[in-house]
């Protein structure tokens, strides 16, 4: 299959079972929400070594957010529901409380509940004070801005990760700018996230190492300095470059929309613009139940 | 189909009991077999027919037009369902309901919404004393739901209220909110002496500044409070009847009390409180 020259490779992306969350993140204007937001989903690259990801879903008018500020919602993923209660104490407490004038609200309706202001609640002091407002609780945390307002708990929902695809350009710089693209593209779809810098992987990782204390070593087999050692390399002469763009999403429509509409936007720039071929990273398996076919996504 | 009707049909002498008559009971039953309940009017037993005129309707729904002061405990212990009362009501309007709507257009008596735990009321006439509060010998008042009253209400609304929300549009008497223990009360009109005595918790919040504040209550200035901008904004959306809250700013005078029992309990009076 190619499109726009750009050659699809018949593989699939395998993807996995994670839990995730949606919070909302308000504050006094957008910049400071961004703030809250932008630390909130820092160091949340990859659960390999981050606990968990985590990535900026999109702005919020102040019509959208429950107290008529402006917001961001973000989308937390984890591999299981016990380390999302973790991350979301750990990152609410210290990176959106933190913020000034910022509050945070739950963003997705389920059964499923996790504590938000039920475990930060308790930074109050003994001051500390609950609303229930139309059947829902929210803690009020006295802080020096004013009060922290937080709601009691957020829904949990099955979500998956590691929806990924490769793109191989003459250099680095034709990649960025095809998966940059990709990443703008990906950003229209709700429900979905890129949780790396700037949503693409400057170095995507295979499952295992040589070394037993790694569980994750470089792909190597998607290495352009390494090609000609490698004797199972993916990579022809031409490909200086692989950028990845894994997309995690609250669901597989999320992450199969993300991953048809990434890669069409990156094989819009086509070979004469250094885009050679679009692969996908798959374990023969190894690591998730989900897989999604670069051919059947693009038909 | 249209509601289950209940047209008084005369002037009951004394106060009639009219808690067999709600929804959720009569589901089921046939129209003689409605007029056949008993009810209870001062020390006799009367049937149902007796006083009303009844007309067969959708059991889920319950009219009743013509109503006087007289006819006590209109919903109480209702669970699901509308009754829609034309007219004024008597004491104890939805005591112990835990759902469902009932809407009086008239005056209540004492005791509307005592002990309730869920569903909501709306009174567009006045209330009289006692609003949401605790049935004579309980310790809490309401623990959910919400009372809407479009006049004035009398002395002690909210008395040793556990939750829930009632919004007053008119004038309230003394004692608003007293020995609350947690809940929302929010007063448009204004509101008589010792707002708040003995609070425990809960959030009375005035627009009007209230003529005498217990001594107990301690100001913690004026402030932009994020959790009066989120309350106006949802309270609206889940009670269309409060879309006046929306244009309100989130600027109010906290009072911290009463720190005679623990001063977790807070009265916001509105910017601009004359």
């Amino acid at each position: 299959m190619r499109i726009n020259g750009v050659q699809i490779d018949d593989t699939f992306a395998e993807a996995f079972s994670m839990k995730a969350t949606r919070l909302v993140i308000t504050a006094i204007d957008l910049y400071w929400a961004y703030r809250a937001a932008n630390s909130f989903t820092g160091f949340a690259s990859s659960v390999i070594d981050c606990g968990c990801e985590a990535a900026i879903e999109r702005e919020l008018k102040p019509s959208e957010t429950p107290d008529g500020r402006p917001g961001i919602a973000v989308i937390i993923f984890a591999m299981s529901t016990k380390q999302l209660t973790e991350q979301v104490r750990k990152r609410v407490g210290q990176s959106v409380m933190t913020t000034a004038t910022s509050a945070c609200f739950s963003g997705v309706e389920s059964p499923n509940r996790i504590p938000l202001g039920r475990s930060l609640r308790y930074f109050g002091d003994g001051y500390q004070m609950s609303k229930k407002v139309n059947g829902i609780r929210y803690w009020r945390i006295p802080v020096m801005h004013g009060e922290f307002l937080c709601e009691e708990t957020t829904g949990v929902v099955p979500a998956i990760g590691g929806g990924n695809f490769l793109v191989m350009a003459k250099t680095s710089r034709h990649g960025l700018a095809a998966c940059r693209a990709a990443v703008k593209a990906i950003s229209r779809i709700l429900g979905a996230g890129t949780t790396f810098p700037g949503g693409i992987v400057g170095s995507g990782s295979k499952i295992g190492s040589r070394y037993p204390f790694l569980t994750a070593s470089t792909n190597h087999r998607f290495c352009p300095t390494i090609k000609g050692l490698v004797s199972d390399t993916e990579l022809t002469g031409e490909v200086g470059s692989v950028l990845e763009i894994v997309v995690n999403g609250i669901d597989e429509r999320a992450v199969r929309l993300a991953m048809r509409d990434g890669i069409r936007a990156a094989c819009a720039f086509g070979p004469k613009k250094g885009i050679y071929r679009v692969s996908a990273g798959q374990y023969g398996g190894k690591l998730g139940p989900y897989h999604f076919h670069l051919h059947e996504l693009l038909k | 189909m249209s509601a289950l009707t209940l047209t008084l049909t005369g002037h009951p002498e004394e106060p009639v009991d009219m808690s067999p008559l709600v929804p959720d009971r009569l589901r089921g039953l046939r129209t003689p077999q409605v007029s056949a309940l008993l009810l209870r009017c001062g020390n006799r037993t009367l049937r149902v027919r007796d006083l009303f005129r009844v007309t067969a309707g959708e059991a889920g729904r319950l009219r009743v037009l013509r109503s006087t002061a007289r006819l006590d405990a209109v919903g109480a212990g209702l669970q699901a369902g509308d009754i829609d009362v034309h007219g004024p009501v008597g004491a104890q309007l939805g005591r112990k309901m835990a759902g469902g709507n009932i809407r009086v257009e008239g005056d209540a008596g004492l005791g509307a919404g005592c002990g309730m735990s869920g569903g909501s009321i709306t009174i567009t006439g006045r209330a009289g004393d006692f609003v949401g509060a605790a049935l004579p010998g309980e310790r809490a008042g309401m623990t959910a739901g919400t009372i809407y009253v479009h006049g004035g209400a009398g002395d002690r609304l909210g008395d040793r209220q556990h939750r829930g929300l009632i919004v007053v549009e008119g004038d309230v008497g003394d004692y608003c909110g007293s020995r609350m223990l947690a809940g929302t009360i929010i007063v448009l009109g204004t509101a008589g002496r010792y707002v708040g005595a003995g609070m425990r918790r809960g959030t009375i919040i005035l627009r009007h500044r209230p003529r005498l504040v217990s001594g107990t209550f301690n100001s913690c200035g004026m402030l932009k409070m994020e959790m009066l901008r989120l309350l106006f904004r949802q309270l609206p959306r889940a009670h269309r009847r409060l879309a006046s809250l929306k244009s309100m700013l989130p600027l109010a005078e906290r009072l911290a009390g009463d720190l005679a029992v623990g001063g977790k309990g807070e009265l916001l009076v509105l910017e601009g409180a004359g």
